[in-house]
């Protein structure tokens, strides 16, 4: 059974009824207050090319812990809040923000994080898959307790050095491998930076083939079903 | 009502080229009755957040001409162990990850876990207890990308995962952090 | 259109043609909602939409290269996902019938109450009992909000031949419905 969102995305429709637009999931447990602000928080991030997600995430996880009400909203609002910043650092940084970056940036901000360290990882020119993948990284490098300035120098080598997202999501675990054996964060993730740049310095390894989509043998334009 | 079909000015009213006025009054009860059915259209606009990755993974899978696994580096930290199961090979971003929660609470009589990937009800993922040594696990398959989770103990005691990166919660609590 | 900076589609399409495999999804991400509701009813399951979207847009990776207006990929989408809808005729009518009635029955509360949800669920399974093409229409017009001229353009086909099928539709609904007044 996957869930269902009900929300008043102004793509399409032109009629709703009174009431509806209620996330679904939150339905009939939620207060009329807490469901409108959600609703109109959803309406206003939509409008700006910001992820919803996160938002109705928020609100749902309140819930199921029972929180009251008036401490989602402020929870939900904070998300929103949290959303423009990560977007607009990504922008400050060069990158063209999608939904799915500016998700990891607004997780990385609860994570720790600053704008700046999301401009700065921007500014390194990695690509949308990459700068998602390196943005969720940081996040939770900040989230074992790795202060943002080793921690953004870190992901930032690491981008660098054109590795892929698979090494770039082995970091957390290689700094909890080395603080179990007495190190802190700061200088795990130090050392780790120092062997990422001197990777760099070796040139980044061969990037493998891209494969475009295969073409397909006769191609069949959809057709229109017969009545 | 009979069988009849509607008439021809009640099927221009529920078009929308005329309105429930411009009706003759002989007319309006059935133009009422059609109109109630027309309200009773569900609009409820609808979200898939799973087509996307799923969707990536199917490509993925597609192309991939065999899948060595790599058991990661066992991170043996005090109370908990996450063991990630990953591709050797550059790893998609949108690929599945097995991951197997682990959380040792021998007073618990019941564990379960919740998080983004469940809509965090408490009530869907329980743990199994292996054993008498009060060791709780449980086995998921998670697509690729960032998750937050919390163990459930005894219904009502929300816990982070010791072994895992925490954030807060904006609750007053720490949420624990997966990020594949 | 929501503003921002961002790709547009032929951008994306594009890089994906030239080996940016990864950057498909942002496409799927941005439009994976759009048609959600209009598969979800035409298909009289949300499960089945989340099926058919899935298959529509690995189809249209494949598909790709032979997009002629990569600006405009999301009416080449919905042509592909269209097909793919009309082809799930081969469901069980009326297991179809009970997903849609489970669907809109486990639905939201805040509206009406039981009996409006009773009416919505029966609605559905109306819909289902009638031809893909009545249905089509009347999912467009009725749930997608679109106008006859703006489905003639999609469908290429006539506002008339539209009317016509709407007007069975409205016919067979009746009939379906009229217990429930």
């Amino acid at each position: 059974m996957i869930a269902l969102l009900a929300l008043p995305l102004t793509l399409l429709t032109l009629q709703q009824p009174a009431g509806a637009g209620i996330p679904q999931r939150l339905a009939g447990r939620v207060s009329p207050a807490l469901g409108s602000l959600v609703v109109e928080l959803g309406t206003a991030a939509s409008a700006r090319g910001l992820p919803i997600d996160p938002l109705i995430e928020k609100a749902i996880e309140g819930i199921a812990k029972g929180v009251p009400a008036e401490r989602v909203a402020t929870a939900v609002r904070l998300v929103a809040t949290q959303l423009d910043t990560a977007a607009a650092a990504l922008r400050e940084g060069g990158a063209v923000a999608d939904t799915l970056e500016i998700a990891a940036g607004e997780f990385a901000i609860t994570a720790g994080l600053s704008g700046s360290d999301i401009t700065a990882l921007a500014r390194t020119g990695a690509n949308a898959q990459a700068l998602t993948v390196g943005l969720r990284v940081a996040g939770t490098l900040a989230a074992l307790g790795v202060p943002p300035a080793e921690d953004i120098g870190l992901v930032s080598a690491t981008l660098r050095s054109g590795e892929s997202s698979a090494d770039l999501l082995l970091l957390p675990a290689h700094v909890q491998s080395e603080v179990a054996k007495g190190v802190t964060p700061a200088q795990a993730a130090a050392g780790l930076a120092r062997a990422a740049a001197a990777q760099g310095q070796h040139g980044p390894p061969p990037t493998h083939p891209q494969h475009a989509p295969a073409p397909l043998p006769p191609p069949h334009p959809p057709a229109p079903p017969h009545p | 009502m009979s069988g009849h079909d509607f008439h021809p000015l009640v099927k221009q009213l529920l078009d929308g080229d005329i309105t429930l006025a411009d009706l003759p009054s002989e007319l309006r009860v059935e133009g009422e009755a059609a109109l109630r059915l027309l309200a009773a259209v569900d609009r409820t606009e609808i979200s898939m957040p799973a087509v996307t990755w799923r969707v990536m993974a199917t490509l993925e899978r597609r192309r991939r001409r065999f899948l060595p696994w790599l058991l990661a580096p066992a991170l043996a930290i005090a109370a908990a162990l996450v063991i990630l199961l990953r591709p050797t090979a550059p790893a998609p971003t949108a690929a599945l990850v097995t991951v197997r929660f682990v959380l040792v609470a021998p007073d618990a009589k019941q564990v379960s876990l919740a998080g983004t990937f469940n809509q965090w009800d408490a009530h869907v993922t329980p743990l199994v207890r292996t054993g008498a040594t009060g060791v709780w696990t449980a086995t998921l398959t998670l697509p690729a990308g960032q998750h937050q989770y919390a163990f459930v103990v005894d219904g009502v005691r929300w816990v982070p995962d010791p072994g895992a990166p925490a954030v807060d919660d904006g609750f007053g609590r720490r949420n624990s952090v997966l990020t594949l | 259109m929501r503003s921002g900076p961002q790709a547009a589609d032929g951008e994306i399409v594009r890089a994906v043609l030239a080996g940016d495999r990864e950057s498909y999804a942002r496409l799927v991400e941005r439009y994976r909602d759009r048609y959600a509701r209009y598969a979800a009813r035409m298909l009289g399951s949300a499960d089945a939409a989340e099926d058919a979207l899935q298959d529509a847009f690995v189809r249209a990776y494949d598909q790709l290269a032979q997009c002629k207006d990569p600006d405009n990929f999301i009416g080449w989408f919905f042509l592909i996902l269209r097909n793919r809808c009309f082809a799930e005729r081969r469901r069980n009518r009326t297991s179809a019938s009970l997903e849609a009635a489970n669907d809109v029955a486990a639905d939201d509360r805040t509206d009406g109450g039981a009996e409006s949800a009773e009416r919505r669920r029966a609605l559905q399974v109306a819909l289902m009992e009638l031809t893909p093409d009545q249905r089509e229409v009347f999912v467009l017009k009725h749930v997608e909000g679109l106008s006859y001229t703006e489905i003639a353009e999609r469908l290429s086909t006539s506002v008339p031949s539209l009317k016509m099928r709407m007007h069975r539709a409205y016919d067979t609904l009746r009939e379906l419905l009229r217990d429930h007044t």
